[in-house]
């Protein structure tokens, strides 16, 4: 109930941005201006806004690189989001997919051809023409093993890479070792490389080393709305206009509005939270809940958005990985608890989700029973059920399993085993996240109500993925992941048994449980579904299973929450990364008044 | 000149014993920086074990050790897996903007901690001692956070100060006055701090120095030969208490580059302070050991000075050495 009302602000808007948009379409396409035949741009309905200003926006890590090919962290990514385009970009408002570099693509009848036309005129941001050749070369970049760019592992199917071929200067076809459900989605996010400024690093081997920060600033271009200014290391990085960029506005006015976007690095969130309340940035985002609400009770020049729950997932998970010879002798008895059902069934039934998004996240995010937040529009599954909490529930599961209330041998009383153990287990949590340790603590007081005895162990960030990836060594651990892109098989090393994010079970060799095979069975096909109807019902299924075994016990999804001065016109944060800057080409200064002062 | 050849040799001594410690916790260490990619779907398995590899993740300990050091000797300090580049030139950058606070704190500092203790040691038992005595233990309780986030408040509150950064947007195109203004605002908040937490040390140090000195029969003789107070303060009394106090400038300078870490972070300034911060967190191995090595180098090198001025500065010791 609270998930779909918690949603529900941001859902009118979205319909009539859509609606808006069908409306705008055949009148924007005789509006533009097409100065010149030879030139296609893409045309974007929103607010027309008034060219110029610099807009300021703070991280918290500094971008470490500018070269797509080697960037992980998410300060590169967003930075490079701004400079960089891709042929088929997924439209963060609606989520769905829409041209891009390529103005139409075209799948062949067995699915396994993707044909895809460029726009004509494209160029770089340093006025060099963009052609097939480009895209060519881009893609033996990605697929380059000795590169190691984290985006060849999206381009193999069944072990077998995308190949592709050009079929003319505008035309390239990209040929599928096998069909696969989506393909063009896979596009948004690989930016086209350029190759007059690549193909000498490439070769001779120094690819990884270019595209530092200390580039200069002619030595670099991209596709996206803005291009490299200046750098000052530890302070900020200036990005300037790129004249040559592809979309404009419904009247014909060249996109971006902006003259500069500018990323000054603030190390600590209450830092960044200073710097937006004094003026000197524009924009703030990925908030926490705390300073959200310090922000929104201050009246100021600002207005805060709350976009509803996005895609991160919470969650709690037990130990359910074969020991290995670091694992301490301890965790394979409780594993006995673990393996149980319905040991699994009776947490998730005590614990209180709504207290955690109310204690946690002062209501600002919304319960979850799923992988699939209600963020996600088009994939959460309306008819799950969302059991409200039940401690007789719970109990009732756990005597059904064998377990009692009664005294152990030190005379505490607690839940006991069916040997007379005492249930007692260790939760790890990250203790740079305050929300999840916090998560964890609620949780400890929950299963107490069971009899259970939970230590909760703040670990730090890397000792706790070193745990849980490598040694074992843990009995259960509350951690939180963000779906990379609002369809399931951005999530599929989860859901596989053999995928390094099956966290409970890493990469086992054959699935370990018969339910953990049928996921994998399901999850295969819908790989290769064709049909979204088909994919949503195995989809579902899975989902269904997943509940049903709770191998992960899923708590609650944080709302999305951003704020930017008033005078920023076209601000409209999605719940899909980038939160705020996804439209920066459309952002623009509402007044000439605010620019001056500033 | 035995004697120095001797301190430096210990300085290098104890270079390279602290390198070698630094690359044995690295590895104690549980985690590494590609874990942080294990979390992303979208990366292969294979992709973290070529890529560990190749920043030689997975070689002997003395292996990799003997690679630093040349890569040391190249002016390289190791490889960034964060920035994908050399450490020296990231390190460097940012040691100067955190020199350029500290260099300034440290002066303001023992400027004014000098002629405070000594007036202090000058009323030694008396109220107004008393006062300053509590005084100065009272900041030497007040942890540096809540001194910088108070600080903090007071810029937000009033709006005068910047709230973090060391420069603004537009300091390229001020002038050369603007631009000095411009920067000693932003200095000032971070270097107020850092003189707070500082100062209530100096000064108890060099009250306690001074006041041990003050009843020498030396003095008393030479205020009987009607030498003025300042001359006797300043050009008698001083020295003959510098020993403790030229350690103490010794460590002092050797805290230059670790002492302001914490209110780096808090302020935004960008030295090595968030740097290193997010480098630790990220297990950016080499940065760290960097970092690490690059302070020791500090500390041996203030102590080293201390060594020089106090060999310079107190005759005993040149005898001592001689002998």
């Amino acid at each position: 109930m609270r998930a779909a009302r918690a949603n529900c602000p941001s859902r009118p808007i979205v319909f009539s941005l859509l609606l808006a948009l069908v409306a705008l379409v055949p009148e924007v396409i005789s509006a533009a201006p097409q100065k010149n035949s030879n030139e296609e741009w893409l045309v974007l309905p929103g607010d027309i806004g008034r060219p110029g200003g610099r807009l300021v926006v703070s991280l918290r890590a500094e971008p470490k690189t500018l070269n797509p090919l080697i960037a992980t962290d998410i300060s590169s990514r967003e930075v490079i989001g701004t400079m960089q385009a891709d042929l088929v970009h997924i439209d963060r408002a609606t989520q769905l997919t829409e041209p891009a570099l390529a103005k139409s693509w075209k799948i062949s009848p067995d699915g396994l051809q993707y044909t895809l036309v460029l726009r004509r005129g494209l160029k770089f941001s340093d006025g060099q023409p963009l052609d097939a050749e480009d895209v060519l070369f881009t893609f033996r970049l990605y697929l380059e093993e000795k590169v190691h760019a984290p985006q060849r592992d999206l381009l193999i199917l069944d072990d077998k890479p995308i190949s592709l071929r050009k079929v003319d200067s505008q035309t390239i076809v990209f040929q599928l070792p096998k069909t696969y459900s989506v393909a063009e989605r896979l596009f948004d996010g690989l930016s086209i490389l350029p190759k007059h400024l690549l193909e000498k690093p490439y070769e001779e081997g120094k690819i990884a080393q270019i595209g530092t920060l200390t580039t200069p600033a002619n030595q670099w271009a991209g596709l996206g709305p803005f291009r490299l200014k200046e750098y000052v290391a530890g302070q900020r990085l200036v990005l300037e206009r790129n004249p040559y960029y592809w979309k404009t506005d419904a009247k014909g006015n060249r996109l971006p509005y902006l003259d500069e976007l500018v990323f000054l690095f603030v190390p600590s969130a209450d830092a960044q939270v200073l710097r937006f309340q004094s003026g000197e940035t524009d924009i703030i985002s990925r908030l926490g809940a705390e300073n959200f609400s310090v922000l929104s009770r201050q009246p100021g020049d600002y207005t805060m958005v709350d976009a509803g729950p996005g895609l991160e997932y919470n969650f709690l998970f037990f130990n359910l990985s074969d020991p290995t010879e670091k694992t301490p002798s301890e965790v394979p008895q409780k594993q006995k608890w673990f393996r149980e059902e319905k040991f699994r069934q009776a947490v998730s039934a005590a614990i209180d989700r709504e207290a955690i998004v109310r204690l946690v996240y002062q209501g600002r995010g919304a319960p979850l029973w799923g992988l699939v937040t209600p963020g996600n529009r088009r994939w959460r599954d309306e008819k799950r059920p969302h059991p409200p909490r039940s401690l007789e529930k719970a109990r009732e599961l756990l005597k059904e399993a064998g377990f009692s209330r009664g005294a152990a041998s030190n005379g505490d009383s607690g839940l006991l085993d069916s040997s007379g153990k005492p249930v007692e287990f260790s939760l790890i949590t990250s203790s740079s996240s305050a929300e999840r340790t916090k998560m964890a603590t609620l949780i400890q007081d929950d299963l107490k109500q069971l009899g259970m005895r939970v230590q909760v162990v703040p670990l730090e960030h890397r000792s706790l993925l070193d745990r849980v990836t490598q040694t074992k060594q843990y009995d259960a651990c509350v951690l939180g992941a963000v779906s990379p892109d609002a369809d399931p098989n951005a999530d599929i090393s989860v859901w596989l048994s053999s995928g390094g994010l099956h966290l409970w079970n890493p990469s086992q060799a054959h699935p370990a449980t018969p339910w953990e095979a049928e996921i994998d069975r399901l999850m295969k096909e819908q790989l290769y579904a064709r049909t979204f109807g088909q994919r949503k019902k195995l989809y579902d299924r899975a989902q269904e299973i997943l509940w049903e075994y709770q191998p992960m016990i899923f708590l609650v999804s944080p709302d999305i929450l951003s704020g930017a001065r008033k005078a920023v016109g076209n601000f409209r944060p999605a719940v899909l990364e980038p939160y705020v800057l996804w439209n920066v080409e459309q952002l623009y200064f509402k007044d000439d008044v605010v620019k001056a002062t500033r | 000149m035995r004697y120095l050849l001797r301190r430096l040799w210990h300085a290098v001594f104890l270079l390279i014993g602290v390198s070698v410690l630094a690359f044995a916790f690295t590895v104690l260490a549980p985690g590494n920086y590609f874990d942080e990619m294990r979390l992303n779907p979208q990366i292969a398995p294979e992709t973290i074990t070529a890529l560990r590899a190749q920043y030689e993740l997975d070689r002997p300990l003395p292996v990799r050790y003997a690679h630093w050091i040349a890569s040391l000797l190249h002016g390289d300090m190791g490889f960034s897996f964060a920035y994908n580049s050399p450490v020296a030139p990231l390190l460097l950058v940012r040691a100067r903007n955190t020199l350029l606070l500290t260099v300034t704190a440290m002066f303001l500092a023992w400027g004014i901690a000098l002629p405070l203790g000594i007036w202090s040691a000058e009323r030694f038992g008396h109220l107004p001692d008393r006062l300053l005595s509590w005084a100065t233990a009272a900041l030497l309780v007040t942890p540096d956070l809540a001194l910088a986030l108070g600080l903090l408040v007071i810029a937000v509150k009033s709006g005068r100060f910047p709230t973090g950064g060391m420069v603004s947007l537009d300091f390229e195109r001020l002038s050369l006055f603007g631009k000095a203004r411009d920067l000693l605002l932003h200095m000032g908040l971070p270097v107020v701090a850092l003189v707070l937490s500082l100062l209530p040390l100096l000064v108890r140090h060099v009250r306690a120095a001074m006041a041990e000195v003050l009843n020498a029969p030396f003095l008393l003789a030479a205020e009987g030969h009607g030498i003025p107070r300042r001359v006797r303060l300043y050009r008698y009394a001083l020295p003959a208490a510098a020993n403790p106090l030229i350690s103490l400038f010794g460590f002092s300078v050797g805290t230059l580059l670790s002492g302001s870490l914490l209110i780096e972070v808090v302020m935004s300034w960008p030295g090595l302070g968030p740097f290193l911060l997010e480098a630790i967190l990220a297990r950016d191995l080499y940065v760290v050991i960097g970092g690490v090595v690059l302070s020791t180098l500090f500390l041996v090198g203030g102590n080293f000075l201390a060594d020089l001025l106090l060999y310079w500065a107190d005759p005993r010791i040149r005898t001592e050495t001689i002998a």
